[in-house]
């Protein structure tokens, strides 16, 4: 349908998916509404169809006047180095964010306080408490893969063509992945991020950061292989 | 001693922004019948193309010059677009702007010291 030939044109051409799914609203509103017209005019609906289409205006003019204009560009489309870069660390900050507030509020709500006075943070939990704190493990741990995905999504969204930055950003937050590790201070109660901390083994380190990075950029990898085999049913 | 003045980069550009907001700070309304007000209140003079009014109706809204909401008529998701504070400024800009340069194409076109009306 051209709708579809239409949004990959206007994606491809970097404006953004938010205006390219209202342009695509509106416009087939607006064919429906033609459409209608013709209807009432007398034609049968093959007839009204092709003329309310040929009204609307030529696939290569609706796709023009969108991309001409620079404003409605996405910002994945005007810096993907940028975004697809800098994305991915600010995902990551922001799910480690979220998993340790709530391994901290888990500690306070349950635990009767701050770690202060714990000599380990192995401590027996029970009931909801066991839901609670998994969640936050799991957040923290799948962190990375998250950050990097949501890169890919946004990639993939945004049809980009070229590799580097998807690459660039697999590699930011497979390396910041691998080497971030959750710091708690048992005397004060503070927990954080710390990265390269005292005693990482330096191999393990790349090889965790070799299997995020495989990790992240499999889908995409499977992705665009996928989309540069014919499709049988457009041919 | 040098005076900068403001050039008209192009004729026709900025027309369906000046209609479209001059129609909207009458009325809320969607894409096709805005259209449909164009062609009507023009005596089809001016016909835009269909699907033309979009990508200026997105940027005007970017712009903050319209607002839009989406509503339901029969069944029908459309959405409304209308005028903002800052749109109305824009449509009074626009609007001496064009007819500013409209008298200055008709004083041409009548002639005048050096000039003979074209017929």
């Amino acid at each position: 349908m051209w709708s579809h030939e239409l949004r990959e044109r206007l994606l491809r051409a970097g404006v953004a998916p938010r205006h390219v799914r209202r342009y695509l609203t509106e416009l087939r509103e607006h064919w429906a509404d033609l459409t209608a017209e013709e209807l009432r005019a007398g034609r049968n609906r093959a007839q009204a169809e092709d003329l309310a289409l040929a009204r609307l205006g030529r696939l290569d003019d609706l796709a023009r006047i969108m991309i001409e204009r620079p404003e409605l560009r996405s910002w994945t489309a005007r810096i993907p180095w940028a975004v697809l870069g800098f994305g991915p660390v600010l995902g990551l900050a922001a799910a480690w964010g979220m998993a340790l507030l709530i391994l901290w509020s888990g500690w306070n709500w349950f635990l009767g306080g701050s770690l202060k006075g714990w000599q380990t943070p192995f401590v027996p939990v029970h009931g909801f408490a066991v839901v609670y704190f998994g969640v936050g493990r799991m957040l923290y741990f799948t962190a990375p893969l998250l950050a990097g995905w949501s890169m890919i999504l946004l990639a993939r969204r945004q049809r980009i063509q070229a590799v580097w930055p998807v690459i660039l950003g697999s590699a930011v937050v497979a390396l910041l992945g691998a080497t971030g590790a959750v710091d708690v201070r048992l005397g004060s109660g503070d927990v954080g991020i710390r990265f390269f901390p005292p005693g990482l083994q330096y191999a393990d380190a790349a090889g965790h950061a070799f299997l995020l990075f495989a990790l992240v950029l499999f889908p995409y990898l499977v992705g665009r292989w996928r989309h540069s085999r014919p499709d049988p049913v457009r041919q | 001693m040098t005076t900068s003045r403001e050039t008209n980069p192009n004729f026709m550009n900025g027309v369906p922004e000046l209609l479209i907001l001059r129609l909207l700070a009458d009325a809320e309304m969607y894409g096709y019948e805005i259209v449909q007000a164009i062609r009507d209140r023009t005596d089809a003079v001016i016909v835009v193309g269909e699907g033309v009014v979009y990508p200026v109706l997105h940027a005007l809204e970017r712009d903050g010059a319209l607002k839009s909401r989406r509503k339901t008529v029969a069944g029908r998701s459309r959405i409304y677009y209308s005028v903002t504070k800052a749109g109305s400024r824009r449509l009074a800009a626009l609007a001496a702007q064009w007819t500013n340069l409209a008298g200055a194409v008709q004083r041409t076109l009548a002639g005048g010291e050096y000039g003979h009306v074209v017929a």
